[in-house]
């Protein structure tokens, strides 16, 4: 679980207040609101001293509504700035999204090849991770050529390292006798 | 009453010899009368005289002895005293000879000790550089052999590296995969 404990209590409350079918889409407004809001200049405006409490709600909410968010959203958004928790948006939506992860059966795994792979072979490794996990994985592709060939994936906090990079690293420390 | 006659014939004597001279010279014949007057006179003499002073000579000469005699005693005292010291000078001197003896002993004893101390110190010394040094020369050895092989090892990975960024292929990527799979599959099964 990632976030301050501020944070999950936010996501967690924001959670249980959705219905089965909202989840996901407050999930995702959540994460606009966030970017919007950590986005350098407004970050910058909003924790601004000179600007007074209600203000800084006002404006929050005409972010809210300017992204079409649904109401439950907007209210929260002003929630939030009332509680002086606009920092922690961020998190709060990163907890956010590993509780609906949690709950719908997901799991987030970042996978870095070494050149730009093909759908099947992501598809491939979604699935062999998804066997493992014995969850859906919900993928983050990357692509880095610094680890020559292969793939590297990381799933729940662990890494499956098939890079060539890694390889060749063994191998040298082999060679120099210190492994 | 017999101290006082005699006392008074001394007196009589003394201060009116006039008497005396006379009889004597009445006498001058060789009167018997005037030896006998001279005889009493003497025994009288003598008598006083012992009868007086005979008492305080006696006590005079007993306290004397015994004078002499603490002095005596004293003397002998001393002289023993005097020659125990002597015999006790004569045991220290003697004693004294006998612990420088000792002494001479335990410096020669402790001088053989420390020589034998300071030569084994000197063995294990020795023992222990010389140990030290091989260990740091077999250290250096093994530090210059890493440092070797670490070097080579460096230059052989970015050769390897070269190689492979220059000769990679889609068909190595795929294999790679495979293999990837193969141990995903492997995860999965435990």
């Amino acid at each position: 679980m990632k976030g301050s404990r501020v944070a999950q209590r936010y996501a967690r409350a924001l959670i249980e207040l959705a219905e089965r079918g909202q989840v996901e889409q407050w999930g995702a407004e959540l994460e606009r609101l966030a970017a919007m809001v950590e986005s350098p200049e407004l970050k910058e405006r909003l924790s601004s001293p000179e600007l007074s409490e209600a203000s800084r709600q006002e404006a929050i909410a005409k972010i809210a509504e300017r992204l079409e968010l649904s109401f439950p959203l907007r209210s929260f958004a002003v929630v939030i700035a009332r509680h002086k928790r606009i920092a922690e948006i961020g998190a709060i939506a990163e907890a956010y999204s590993d509780l609906v992860d949690q709950m719908l059966g997901r799991e987030r795994a970042t996978l870095t090849f070494a050149i730009q792979p093909s759908d099947e072979e992501a598809a491939r490794v979604v699935a062999g991770l998804a066997a493992i996990a014995r969850k859906q994985i919900i993928p983050t592709i990357k692509v880095d050529k610094e680890l020559l060939g292969g793939i590297v994936a990381e799933l729940g906090g662990k890494t499956y390292d098939g890079s060539l990079a890694t390889r060749l690293a063994e191998a040298q420390l082999k060679l120099a006798g210190q492994a | 009453m017999k101290r006082g006659i005699a006392a008074a014939a001394l007196v009589a004597a003394a201060f009116f010899p006039s008497a005396a001279m006379a009889a004597e010279e009445a006498e001058s014949h060789g009167s018997w009368l005037m030896l006998a007057f001279f005889a009493i006179n003497f025994a009288i003499f003598a008598f006083v005289l012992a009868y007086f002073a005979g008492p305080l000579l006696r006590k005079y000469f007993a306290d004397r002895a015994i004078l002499i005699h603490q002095n005596l005693a004293k003397s002998q005292e001393a002289l023993a005293e005097a020659q125990a010291l002597a015999r006790g000078a004569a045991a220290r001197a003697a004693g004294l000879e006998q612990e420088v003896a000792k002494l001479k002993q335990e410096l020669e004893a402790e001088t053989d000790f420390q020589l034998g101390r300071i030569r084994e110190l000197a063995a294990s010394n020795t023992e222990r550089i010389r140990r030290d040094t091989a260990i740091t020369a077999a250290a250096m050895v093994d530090a210059a052999q890493r440092n070797v092989r670490g070097h080579l090892a460096a230059v052989a990975a970015r050769l390897a590296r070269d190689l492979i960024s220059s000769h990679f292929l889609d068909a190595d990527q795929s294999r790679l995969l495979d293999g990837f799979m193969d141990r995903l599959g492997q995860e999965a099964r435990r």
